[in-house]
């Protein structure tokens, strides 16, 4: 279905993340059109998902949702999940025509209360991603209890059409015969927010991730230790046993040439630190030992919380681990490097968390046409001038935010994503059309 | 009268519930006097709550809510937004805290921790039956900000100020601008040096005619609030008129028979008197340092343009809000640590760089050939025994990226790097491997276990147990010793003390919160950026300047501001009066006014900045100040304990 | 405390300041520095804007301490803060003397924006003053 009308907007942001809403939010507040799409159900990127953040222990939650919710209300900001671009030309200054894919949810969001009648109707299984495959959801389901918009969805490539969501739906919010959406737009600036991609140990078989079920991404264990988290306690995949010695694996996909990334992710050794302590809170018997060769607190406050997971006793191994290999009762050995010792070592841990890095999220740039969107050589998006202008890119008039341009933790994307909507709004003054 | 109130107790997933019994904090207030509504949510601040509340507040014709969550300094504003969308006034909304001062607080005692909840709730509601509807104050914004400061945080936030179309009056304490950038040749990931990055920030400042640069000016007295500040600038003179020529600039330079220890190369040489710090700075003008000159009038025989009549000026400025980047200052070693200030070739990261920059085909220092370098990382940041316990983030990607430089200038050159876990983060980290692949070696302690410098018979050793090789002990004769110094907050915080700045504890100036709020103060109005807040980066101080440059902008953009309605009240039946208000009064917003006869105190409400100075002063208390008044105090004292 | 006691420990009422000493209480509850949950706290906008009469209501109503979280030098209202609380602090104690009062069960000290240790420590010593002098 193409709509004929073009749509108009100042600017276009592309990435519902944090980076990409506190863009959005800082431009629509000055009075400027904005258009946000987010390729997911819900916005709020990957910071909706996390349990507490470094180093305040601030609930991910708390930060994030009040402004997820102050956006959806914005009068000036009009919000397209589950939408692509498809292709962005520069026309002339100013001016950008944009091709988006909205892709069909099957539910009527304005309607749908939430009240996920359907998901219990729903005859259909499958894996959760947003739990990150630990759990079950349905075909007819609501992403997560803090999602926005906290409406259902149906997952077409899974549902049986068998309408039993349909039957019990008290608005009658679902349709099935929604199609996808072509929409065509004219926007005189865009924010490139799109975010990362984490790292997939599956490239490293020696972890023995998705073979031994005792070993964990950090995202799986950000999961487990967040509010909307999949169990009520820490549990293993393996056996449903509460861990007692559970490992952390550093550096999981980042420095590591061999796979292709040999920068560092910025954030990896912060988060683990975090889950640690916040480990140790939930499981107050369970030892903590975390695998590292440097330690990488380097932020405002970074450097004390190392040092009070070290008060706790969490245990820090300057090595690397070799490989993985599993025992019958579930439980993991490690053979470890250990660089200090200068020796090999092998360790048993019941639990082991691979600390993922970030890779770049590539998705935006083939939709550039004419003018492309110049990738540094670790495929981020490439800044122009990096040291006046940090949210330039080699295209006039696109800005990039957040952790697009590389790895970053959340203060430094709401930063970037400040600055980015600084730049955007000269920019746009300067339009003497 | 009697108000329908509305009561939310969060769980905040977990962070309260998990010690305080929300439930029973529910039950225990739910059949107080006027609660309509008693309910425990996940998420108090979730986008489906909030809507629910709206809900509630229509159906039920709600008067005054309460939500006891967390602290009023993250979402009091979110909670205030949710009521008037119900059409409630704002100030019938009151927030309790019962995470950081009970769920947080009282961790480890769940019964102590839900008894304290349910005493804080029961006092928001006793005060939320008093609260009246109030109209927030509109006053005028002065669409102009002072950004103080003039690095390249500062010059940044200064052009994106002008070109989003604000008046900018740009601080700076030198007589130049540039800041610490200016000091540095090449910088890392870039091929352009610090001083062309000035000179690219100098230029587009200069394109802008709604810019003003103060240099050599200090903010020395300051009054007035957001919207309207107002300061008074002291302008130290050059000494030198605008239109002088290189020429005879030169000549006075050349007679100028003092010289002091050049600052911007961080004492390695020495200036004159009348100096800059290189040419072509900018401004394109030396200016003479009076702390240093004799006044022996040599200067002025050679240069006509030379003029000790220049004045100390004053300057008076009003604007709507500041952006503080006033920058740091690299850590200076204490006598004798690691050699520093005893042993002769022992100098500073910074120091060194401008060794550097002064030396062309052969790396020398005091004379001597440099061959063997020493690097000590962490000096002044990660103490263990000292104040400094942060990391000053910079320093490791900074030193490597050096170190390269140098070894490619000379060739002969050997790197020896003795750190303490290298933090090359992110896409810096080919830095690393760069260095490492020219074949510098690293050496590795912990904090407890620093290397040691000595000098024994006219060389200078560095000693350490090193961890990558299981501990053992090495030794190598350095020709240099560089010290890889950390970032300190400013030595001089006049202006941060002067604006009341709170700083954090690692000293730094402090942000609101760092995901929420992470350029503002709590002084409204007042925003920071760069390493003022803590240690930065180029490239993250700019993001930082635009992003508090964003912020000042949008506080006076629209050229008004809605200000609290908190101002004192004088009660004229009784007051009779005495003037001890009036001499109380920071902001002199009391005067004399006649009511039949009778002479009673006044107050001017566009002047109070409702502090409330003057409540305890009046001996007939007839003062009360909004939302704060004796009824809404000592009903919430009353709620806070079970009558005995 | 021991864990599950109830709240029958001295009752301390804190005036705290919205800008300066509210934020390090805050503080002190997100790093987890324990006080004893009998220790409750009413945030106003500046330290020298407290009456005499609220703190002895507070008193009257039950309260074995108050302590004054001052804003000290930090003041944002200005450099008198420090003087305007001691002395409506001074003018109290008279007060509380004059009724029979203690008047060391009001105290007060300066807090700084940061100083969450600094308050932890004086609320601490302050509820064991008040259990020494209360036995």
């Amino acid at each position: 279905m193409e709509k004929r009308e073009r749509l108009v907007y100042d600017v276009l942001v592309v990435g519902g993340g944090i980076a990409g809403c506190e863009s959005a939010l800082n431009l629509a507040k000055l009075g400027y059109k904005v258009l946000l799409i987010e390729k997911e159900l819900s916005i709020g990127g990957k910071m909706i998902l996390l349990s507490k953040v470094f180093p305040t222990l601030d609930c991910a939650a708390c930060i994030t949702t009040p402004k997820v919710s102050e956006i959806a209300r914005h009068p000036n900001i009009t919000i397209y999940t589950s939408t692509r671009s498809s292709s962005i030309i520069r026309k002339d200054d100013h001016n950008f025509e944009v091709r988006l894919v909205r892709k069909p949810r099957y539910v009527h969001i304005d309607d749908c209360t939430g009240c996920q009648l359907c998901e219990e109707a729903c005859p259909v299984s499958i894996t959760d991603e947003y739990q990150y495959g630990m759990v079950g959801r349905k075909a007819a389901y609501v992403p997560f209890s803090i999602a926005s918009p906290r409406a259902a969805a149906i997952d077409i490539e899974n549902c049986t059409l068998c309408g039993a969501c349909e039957r019990v739906c008290p608005t009658n919010c679902i349709d099935f015969t929604m199609e996808e959406e072509h929409l065509l737009l004219s926007v005189k600036s865009v924010v490139v927010a799109t975010g990362f991609e984490l790292f997939d140990p599956v490239k490293i078989p020696r972890y023995g991730f998705g073979k031994f079920k005792n070993v964990l991404t950090s995202m799986q264990m950000e999961r487990q230790l967040a509010p909307t988290r999949p169990f009520n306690t820490i549990l293993r995949p393996g056996d449903g046993k509460m861990p007692d010695n559970i490992a952390y694996v550093l550096c999981t996909g980042s420095r590591d040439k061999s796979v292709g990334n040999p920068i560092c992710s910025q954030i990896c050794c912060m988060y683990s630190i975090k889950q640690a302590q916040l480990l140790m809170g939930a499981l107050p018997m369970a030892d903590i030992t975390i695998y590292y060769l440097h330690i990488r607190a380097f932020g405002k406050g970074f450097n004390e919380f190392y040092a009070q997971a070290q008060d706790m006793d969490v245990q820090f191994i300057k090595g690397k681990v070799g490989n993985i290999t599993e025992k019958e009762n579930g439980n993991l050995l490690l053979r470890v490097e250990n660089i200090e010792k200068g020796t090999i070592m092998e360790a048993e841990h019941d639990m082991v968390v691979l600390s993922v890095g970030i890779l770049p999220n590539m998705d935006l740039s083939e939709s550039f046409k004419n003018e492309a969107l110049t990738l540094d050589p670790f495929n981020f998006v490439d800044q122009a001038d990096m040291m006046a202008s940090p949210a330039k890119t080699s295209i006039d008039g696109v800005f990039v935010a957040g952790t697009a341009s590389g790895p970053m933790d959340i203060p430094d994307s709401i930063l970037s994503g400040g600055a980015a909507s600084a730049e955007a709004t000269s920019y746009l003054r300067r339009d003497t059309k | 009268m009697n108000k329908k109130i509305g009561v939310y107790v969060c769980h905040c997933g977990g962070n309260i519930s998990d010690y305080v019994d929300v439930e029973k904090v529910r039950t225990a207030i739910e059949n107080d006097e006027g609660i309509c509504l008693a309910k425990t949510t996940m998420f108090a601040c979730a986008d489906s709550n909030q809507k629910e509340m709206v809900d509630d507040i229509l159906a039920q014709k709600l008067d005054g809510v309460v939500v006891a969550s967390c602290s009023p300094m993250l979402h009091l504003i979110t909670f205030r937004a949710v009521v008037e969308r119900a059409g409630l006034n704002k100030y019938n909304y009151v927030h309790a805290n019962i995470r950081e001062q009970v769920s947080w607080a009282h961790s480890d005692n769940k019964a102590g921790a839900t008894d304290k909840a349910i005493r804080i709730v029961k006092a928001a509601i006793a005060k939320v039956r008093e609260a009246e509807s109030l109209e927030p104050l509109k006053i005028k914004a002065t669409k102009a900000v002072a950004v103080i400061g003039g690095g390249v945080a500062g010059l940044r936030a200064a052009i994106e100020l002008a070109e989003a179309g604000s008046d900018v009056y740009l601080i700076e304490k030198e007589h130049f601008v540039g800041g610490r950038v200016s000091q540095w040749d090449t910088l890392c990931m870039t091929d352009e040096t610090g001083k062309e990055l000035v000179t690219r920030l100098y230029n587009e400042l200069m394109k802008h005619r709604n810019i003003t640069l103060y240099t050599g000016a200090e903010v020395v007295k300051h009054s007035g609030s957001v919207g309207n500040f107002k300061l008074e600038l002291t302008l130290r003179p050059r000494y030198i008129r605008f239109n002088c020529t290189e020429e005879e600039l030169q000549k006075a330079i050349d007679v100028c028979p003092v010289e002091v220890p050049d600052e911007f190369n961080f004492g390695i040489t020495r200036r004159k008197a009348i100096y800059h710090n290189y040419p072509s700075e900018y401004p394109h003008l030396p200016a003479i340092d009076m702390n240093n000159c004799t006044r022996c009038g040599k200067c002025e025989k050679v240069c006509s343009h030379i003029d000790f009549s220049q004045k100390i000026k004053q300057v008076d400025l009003t604007v709507g809000s500041i952006l503080l980047a006033t920058g740091f200052d690299p850590y200076e070693p204490s006598e004798g640590e690691f050699g520093y200030g005893t042993i002769k070739n022992v100098v500073t990261l910074q120091q060194f760089k401008r060794i550097v920059h002064y030396c062309d085909n052969n790396l020398v220092y005091n004379g001597k050939k440099i061959e063997n370098i020493a690097y000590i990382y962490c000096v002044g940041s990660r103490q263990l025994d000292g104040e400094n316990k942060y990391c000053s983030r910079y320093c490791c990607t900074s030193n490597i990226y050096t170190a390269i430089t140098v070894k490619k200038k000379y060739k002969t050159i050997h790197n020896y790097h003795f750190n303490r876990g290298i933090r090359t983060y992110g896409k810096q980290e080919v830095l690393y491997e760069e260095s490492s692949k020219l074949g510098d070696i690293y050496l590795q302690s912990f904090e407890d276990d620093p290397p040691v410098v000595t000098y024994q018979d006219g060389k200078t050793m560095v000693k350490i147990n090193d961890i990558l090789t299981g501990h053992k002990s090495l030794e190598m004769v350095a020709d240099l010793v560089v010290l890889v110094t950390g970032m300190v907050p400013r030595k001089d915080n006049a202006t941060g003390e002067l604006l009341k700045i709170p700083r954090g504890r690692d000293k730094f100036f402090n942000e609101i919160h760092m995901k929420l709020r992470p350029v503002e103060t709590v002084i409204d109005g007042v925003t920071i950026a760069g390493a003022s807040q803590g240690p930065k980066n180029i490239m993250e101080s700019m993001n930082s300047a635009l992003a508090a440059a964003a912020k000042s902008f949008s506080l006076i953009n629209s050229g008004e501001l809605a200000l609290e309605p908190i101002v004192a009240k004088v009660d004229k039946q009784i007051c009779e009066w005495c003037g001890k208000c009036e001499a109380a009064c920071p902001y002199n917003a009391f005067s004399k006014l006649d009511v039949e006869g009778k002479t009673v105190a006044q107050v001017n409400k566009s002047i109070c900045k409702g502090c409330g100075m003057c409540l305890p002063v009046c001996p007939v208390d007839a003062i009360e100040l909004t939302a704060y008044s004796n009824k809404e105090i000592e009903h919430m004292i009353d709620a806070l304990i079970p009558n005995p | 405390m021991a864990s599950g006691k109830l709240n029958e420990g001295p009752k301390i009422l804190v005036f705290s300041t919205e800008k300066i000493s509210d934020p390090a209480i805050d503080m002190a509850g997100l790093l987890k520095l324990h006080y004893p949950p009998t220790v409750y706290t009413i945030a106003v906008p500046c330290s020298s804007a407290i009456k005499p009469r609220w703190v002895l209501h507070a008193f009257e109503q039950g309260f074995d301490g108050v302590f004054i979280a001052a804003d000290g030098t930090d003041c944002p209202y200005g450099e008198s803060c420090t003087e305007k609380t001691g002395e409506l602090t001074r003018v109290t104690q008279e007060m509380m003397k004059e009724k029979g009062m203690d008047p060391s069960r009001l105290k007060m000290a300066a807090i700084c924006s940061v100083c969450s240790e600094a308050f932890v420590k004086h609320v601490k010593s302050f509820t064991e003053n008040l259990l020494k002098t209360s036995n």
